[in-house]
């Protein structure tokens, strides 16, 4: 539905279309409501400075990839506090994947293996979307949700 | 519970990232859909002052395209910024308010539709003066028909009040929002429009009435 819809002309419209499904990502990548905030906040100031948005690329697919490079970039700043109070305001989408497993994905896994999890096992992305996100080939991002999910499986146990 | 938590938790995030944007020079016009006594209109606030006002909740792909054009694409949501406006507006439908204070910010529109636009700001409330009297005070009598076109450019109705021109032969002429907005405002005013329209001229009032 979003690759038919035209592109967006204003900041407005980018954050009424996306700013909702851009917050949770970053709920789930953060594991903290502040921690979210301040990647939200990091992600449409950098699409703002950066716009428009490259011509190969849905807009969509150009925020999530800002949002998983801001994300590890981070991570190496942020200390990992999971709030599991905060993570129900962006409960799993998907049937099998608890607040749990989110909470556990997030202590585990370094920040570009959790981005593939998130994409995969909570959000249900499609392959070709979740390599969009994390700028490599479906291949190798087919490899990292598989490594994510073992390491998850893992500490679960 | 858990969806509405989540859009409150979004708003207040929305709110510091535009705080941010607009110390950063990213965020040049702030918009608001308000309600009023003639439908939803979409405001826009430029960095000088009211840039756009639309009858509808969104603005029109011309005037969306007109907005980035001028003000490039740093047009976002903004309550703060537009409540000055809210503010004067809500006192003039309540007819507390006969002239608007706020600054206005008509950058990107030609010489000639400011001149015309300033000519229909000068009209007093609650009075009306037809396309060929706003094109004589413009300072060009024989564009009448430019004129009306540039009052009907007027990207800021209500405030820059075109609905105050009408047409030579009585009838209202026309209006962005809908001949019954006009027709509404020129009555809020007290400028007593009967139903139907302006007398014709060379009738007279009870004839048309």
């Amino acid at each position: 539905m979003d690759a038919v819809r035209e592109a967006a002309r204003t900041f407005g419209e980018l954050l009424e279309r996306h700013e909702r499904e851009i917050f949770a990502y970053a709920l789930r990548l953060t594991g903290a409501r502040p921690d979210a905030e301040d990647l939200y906040q990091e992600t449409f100031l950098a699409a703002f400075r950066g716009w428009p948005p490259p011509r190969q690329d849905n807009e969509r697919a150009w925020l999530y990839r800002i949002a998983t490079n801001k994300a590890i970039d981070g991570a190496r700043k942020r200390r990992a506090t999971v709030s599991v109070e905060d993570l129900r305001l962006a409960a799993p989408e998907r049937d099998g994947v608890t607040i749990i497993d989110l909470a556990n994905a997030i202590r585990v896994l370094p920040a570009g293996q959790r981005a593939a999890f998130v994409l995969r096992a909570v959000e249900g992305r499609p392959y070709r979307e979740i390599a969009g996100a994390l700028d490599c080939s479906e291949e190798a991002a087919r490899t990292r949700v598989s490594d994510a999910m073992k390491k998850v499986r893992a500490a679960v146990r | 519970m858990n969806a509405t938590d989540r859009m409150e938790a979004v708003a207040d995030a929305r709110e510091r990232l535009l705080a941010r944007a607009k110390r950063e020079g990213l965020a040049a016009v702030g918009y608001d859909v308000l309600d009023s006594p003639v439908g939803p209109l979409w405001v826009a606030i430029g960095p000088q002052g009211v840039a756009a006002i639309h009858f509808g909740p969104e603005p029109s792909e011309a005037e969306l395209r007109r907005l980035v054009r001028v003000f490039g694409p740093g047009i976002v949501p903004d309550r703060k910024r537009t409540s000055g406006l809210c503010r004067e507006l809500d006192q003039y439908f309540e007819g507390r308010r006969q002239t608007f204070e706020i600054p206005v910010d008509l950058r990107g529109l030609t010489p000639f539709q400011l001149r015309v636009l300033r000519a229909t700001s000068r009209l007093p409330y609650g009075e009306v003066a037809t396309y060929a009297s706003i094109a004589k005070r413009a300072g060009n009598d024989r564009a009448s028909r430019a004129t009306g076109a540039a009052v009907g450019s007027n990207p800021i109705p209500i405030v820059v009040p075109c609905h105050r021109v009408i047409a030579s032969d009585g009838t209202l002429g026309g209006y962005g929002g809908g001949l019954e907005v006009k027709r509404r405002l020129l009555a809020l005013e007290r400028a007593q429009v009967p139903p139907g329209g302006w007398p014709k001229r060379g009738q007279s009032a009870t004839m048309a009435g």
